[in-house]
């Protein structure tokens, strides 16, 4: 089978043919042919406007499945994925059971080698995500795990964490940790900060993140090795996070799309759409985000895709659970930041980034290379509601609204899919 | 005239003029309750569901009773009693009730903003009776409308909120009033019962209760709120009592009478002394008693609103 991805404009860096309008013909899973001949092709898409990008990895997505079916299951999530651009995903471990034997590995692996997206799983560090004792992390190594965290629940024993950092080096594992002090946000639901002082809410206090995030780095010092940060939402986080990299501790970070977008402004009406953990923040944070994102300091955005029924979210603000529907609408969020930070640089943070914070190898646009891309055009508007939505969930603050960005075509793993 | 809002969700959401209006219309009522014949037919053929997911006792019997006042049928719902415990959701548990044709809702909650989530969810007005730490608006509009019927006016006036802040609606709703009314507000307590970012909303902060004394006109003295208190904020209620409890000594030392609220129920002998509660400076009753007026003036004011 043959496809022609016509007129694309391809944005990869590594790629020969980076910033080309050019035509793309895909054969047997593989880039057969770029250049500005018009192609043969069994299939033509027609790519007017449209860009090329290496296929995007989510490295923070919660599919539910096993356990929570109701909200998200991993077919309807690379579903999902597909529409929203992603070829490659790494699944959080906060599954029920949450995943921690080798089993559990091969549940999530098993439709890989039928399915266009391909999932990673990211096994617990500890038992059940609790914090005591370690998981075999060896043999979940050799099982496929692709890097280890208790994935939403930070980790809040330091000897744990130490270990684990030094556990793992055996394999020149990855450790990701979700940095938030625990007794400092303890019954907190949003930012604290003025708008919490309004709302009368208990406020989850920038200073959670940073002590969190100070703690981690000086571990890391200590035991050397690899150790990711997910989902930081301070500025002071930035902050530390940039002075390790320059000190050259092997740290690496991402920031949750959603937590560059929307603050604790978003929260005044008391909208649980917006109730997500780490909680939004303020425009200052934003801003050190985007500045993080730009000197390099920020290496991934994710997703951070967390599906949450009718019954678990259309609650009083306080009852509600934490989350966002974003991996549908990963590409207009990402659009939206475009004022601020350049498309191709946003773009490597979907690409090329979350790639190298697993030491996987990217997926490079030329000649001979495997098809594992990306088609988009961005000023295509399309209507989010519950005739477009694939999720078994409609967590988003954007459902129901037009938004502007649309995948067309992924391609991966031998597979075409095309919207 | 009519209120800007179909709900009184909070005193944020209201303006001045609201306020106003609100304070005018109980001046009528309250005049209503001295007559001998305390009833007035304003109501009638509205039905009212007093809603009560926290424990109260005073504000669903002012509602109750500036209710009947006003000839509505009541109906009370509390949660001890109700399938709320049988995990009904709070949706569910109110649109049962307005399938019953009920027309208004006052609601008590634990969680800030549940009078705003059902308020985008149902038809009917809603009346915030206190929404966990929020607010408490009624609250709010019977300690002004105290104030200006004791000090003659409310704008100008310095007013301190003592005590435990961060677990008070009563403290958020009466800083928005005092400040749509002109007056000055002050906190005082535990720097721990204070949010963080509480200076930002325009008020003073103060953590010597003698000082803040000092300063104001009156001291609205808040009940501490052990219930709600998950952690600890301070070492004990002893402590409390020696150093934030208003007592006549304290109020000796001023070179000046200030007038002593409360909203209730007071723990007497740590928040505030018995000598003070009792005395002439206290207008703590006189809250009670306008409680019921500015009730039914809210009540009347917003079926009209409805219509």
């Amino acid at each position: 089978m043959t496809i022609l991805l016509s007129e694309v404009k391809i944005l990869d860096p590594q790629s020969p043919h980076h910033r080309k309008k050019v035509n793309v013909l895909i054969e047997d899973g593989e880039i057969a042919a770029i250049g500005s001949t018009r192609y043969r092709a069994g299939q033509v898409v027609d790519g007017k406007g449209a860009i090329l990008t290496p296929g995007w990895f989510d490295l923070q997505a919660n599919f539910c499945d096993p356990g929570e079916e109701h909200k998200e299951d991993l077919t309807t999530g690379r579903a999902v994925a597909m529409a929203g651009g992603f070829t490659e995903i790494a699944v959080l471990p906060n599954t029920r059971p949450v995943i921690q034997a080798k089993n559990d590995i091969e549940y999530i692996k098993r439709g890989n080698r039928n399915s266009l997206v391909q999932l990673w799983p990211v096994a617990a560090i500890s038992k059940d995500t609790a914090g005591e004792n370690f998981t075999e992390i060896l043999d979940l190594q050799a099982a496929g795990a692709v890097a280890f965290s208790d994935g939403l629940v930070p980790l809040w024993n330091t000897d744990l964490l130490r270990k684990s950092l030094q556990y793992v080096q055996k394999f020149n594992g990855l450790v990701i940790d979700r940095p938030q002090e625990q007794w400092l946000s303890r019954f907190g639901v949003m930012n604290e900060g003025v708008n919490s002082a309004l709302l009368g809410m208990k406020g989850v206090p920038a200073l959670a993140e940073d002590i969190a995030v100070a703690r981690d780095l000086q571990l890391l010092e200590y035991t050397g090795g690899k150790l990711h940060l997910a989902n930081i939402s301070t500025a002071k986080s930035v902050a530390l996070i940039r002075r390790a990299k320059k000190k050259g501790l092997q740290v690496t970070c991402d920031v949750a799309i959603h937590q560059l977008l929307y603050t604790d402004d978003n929260i005044l009406e008391f909208d649980s759409n917006f109730k997500v953990s780490p909680p939004l923040r303020t425009a200052k944070d934003i801003k050190a985000l985007v500045k993080g994102l730009l000197d390099g300091t920020i290496d991934a955005l994710v997703s951070a895709h967390q599906p949450q029924d009718e019954e678990s979210k259309n609650l009083e603000f306080d009852q509600a659970a934490c989350g966002m529907n974003n991996m549908q609408v990963a590409l207009p969020m990402v659009l939206m930041l475009q004022d601020r930070v350049p498309l191709e640089l946003l773009l490597t943070r979907l690409t090329t980034g979350p790639r190298a914070v697993l030491g996987l190898p990217g997926p490079v646009i030329d000649k001979g290379a495997v098809a594992n891309l990306t088609l988009f055009r961005p000023a295509e508007k399309w209507q989010y509601d519950a005739r477009t939505n694939l999720s078994k969930s409609a967590n988003s603050p954007l459902f129901g609204q037009e938004v502007t960005g649309k995948v067309l075509a992924v391609a991966n793993n031998g597979q075409f899919q095309q919207f | 005239m009519p209120l800007s809002q179909q709900h009184l969700l909070g005193i944020k959401n209201i303006t001045a003029e609201d306020i106003q209006l609100i304070f005018t219309t109980a001046d009528n009522f309250k005049e209503v309750i001295n007559r001998p014949i305390k009833k007035v037919p304003s109501l009638r053929d509205i039905t009212i569901a007093n809603v009560f997911f926290e424990n109260s006792t005073r504000t669903r019997l002012s509602f109750e009773l500036a209710e009947k006042r006003l000839s509505a049928d009541v109906i009370n719902f509390s949660a001890a009693s109700s399938s709320v415990k049988k995990g009904e959701t709070l949706l569910d548990t109110v649109n049962n009730i307005l399938a019953m044709k009920v027309d208004m809702v006052v609601m008590r909650h634990a969680s800030p903003g549940a009078p705003h989530f059902l308020a985008r969810h149902i038809r009917a007005n809603i009346v915030n009776a206190g929404d966990g730490t929020h607010e408490h608006p009624t609250q709010a509009l019977l300690d002004t409308f105290s104030i200006r019927e004791k000090l003659g006016g409310v704008a100008g006036k310095k007013v301190a909120i003592i005590g435990d802040i961060m677990h008070s609606r009563v403290a958020i709703s009466n800083i928005f009033a005092l400040q749509k009314l002109g007056a000055e507000v002050m906190v005082c307590g535990p720097i721990t019962l204070l949010p963080k970012y509480i200076g930002a909303l325009g008020v003073k902060v103060e953590l010597d209760v003698q000082k803040a004394l000092a300063w104001c006109d009156v001291a609205n003295v808040l009940r501490i709120q052990l219930e709600r208190q998950q952690i600890k904020y301070f070492p004990s209620l002893r402590e409390y009592a020696l150093y934030y409890g208003i007592n006549r000594e304290r109020l000796n030392r001023l070179d000046k009478e200030i007038t002593i609220m409360h909203p209730g129920p007071i723990n007497r002998g740590v928040e505030l002394n018995s000598d003070v509660a009792d005395s002439e400076h206290a207008i703590i009753l006189d809250q009670v008693e306008n409680g019921v007026a500015i009730r039914m003036a809210i009540l009347y004011l917003l079926a009209n609103a409805a219509a």
